[in-house]
């Protein structure tokens, strides 16, 4: 069976992100959600000797360099949002899976923005995984 | 009447805040790692935190609490985030369909509620036995394609 180097980046994804999420619980129980983003953000930044281009950075194209930067403040503005969610009265089995539907926004947009289109294999796909987390998330 | 109320509550369109983040976030992403090697990405992903980070920091007034324990957890979630966000930037580099990858990766709290059974010792409702067998099927049909 042939995997797809994406979908061998896409298992490493799930393990961070889902051991992220026990250590973000545990966090919570001691420090506040903003200050939990705060270390989180500390976090990256103690990654960064890792991932550190050298002076390839400086020939990055600019609107590659623009793109890295937005990701990043949406990426980290997005879990505010996700955290002041929860403070707000929101209830953490309604909150998680409603922002958990980030792909269907992602779905929605790609074909206009990236010009991608989906197969309908993949179709049934994108949508088991999206039952998948609203189910999960209960 | 309940729609309403869901409406004018505040954590309703904080949800809305983090959805209209989020699909941008993964759009810039895919976009950037177009022209930028996944590693490269990371480091602009961290710098780009910073003003998020000063943010909180003025919001609270530049008050932490001082838990040991709450610092080091939070530190291990930013790390394990860059780790996974490297992983998320490779698999756009590596050209797999945004839309699959972004879904696909998007599965990871299965492994929070796996995790969470054996180490937090919780226990799994049907609902969520019913998620995990949707989440199989959908790694499955990713794997074919």
């Amino acid at each position: 069976m042939h995997i797809s180097a994406w979908f061998f980046y896409a298992a490493v994804v799930l393990v961070a992100w889902g051991v992220v999420g026990i250590y973000q619980k545990l966090a919570t129980n001691y420090i506040s959600a903003e200050s939990t983003l705060v270390w989180l953000i500390v976090g990256l930044l103690i990654f960064e000797p890792a991932v550190y281009p050298g002076k390839e950075l400086f020939r990055y194209p600019t609107h590659g360099l623009v793109f890295g930067l937005l990701s990043g403040i949406l990426g980290n503005l997005g879990a505010w949002g996700l955290f002041a969610a929860m403070k707000n009265g929101g209830k953490a089995s309604i909150v998680a899976p409603f922002v958990a539907l980030y792909p269907v926004v992602v779905v929605v947009l790609s074909p206009l923005v990236l010009h991608e289109s989906v197969t309908p294999l993949d179709l049934a796909g994108v949508v088991c995984a999206l039952v998948a987390v609203v189910l999960l998330s209960v | 009447m309940a729609v309403r109320d869901t409406i004018k509550a505040k954590w309703f369109w904080y949800c809305i805040f983090t959805l209209g983040c989020w699909g941008p976030w993964v759009l810039c992403s895919k976009l950037g790692s177009r022209d930028i090697p996944a590693n490269g990405m990371e480091f602009l992903f961290a710098i780009g935190g910073v003003p998020v980070a000063l943010a909180m920091l003025v919001g609270r007034g530049f008050g932490l609490e001082k838990s040991v324990k709450g610092i080091t957890y939070g530190l291990i979630v930013g790390i394990l985030s860059a780790v996974g966000q490297l992983a998320l930037f490779a698999a756009f580099r590596s050209g797999g369909n945004t839309a699959v990858v972004t879904t696909a990766t998007g599965l990871y709290p299965m492994v929070t509620v796996v995790l969470a059974v054996i180490f937090l010792r919780e226990r799994l409702t049907r609902i969520q036995i019913l998620g995990l067998a949707f989440a199989a099927a959908a790694f499955v049909i990713f794997s074919l394609s």
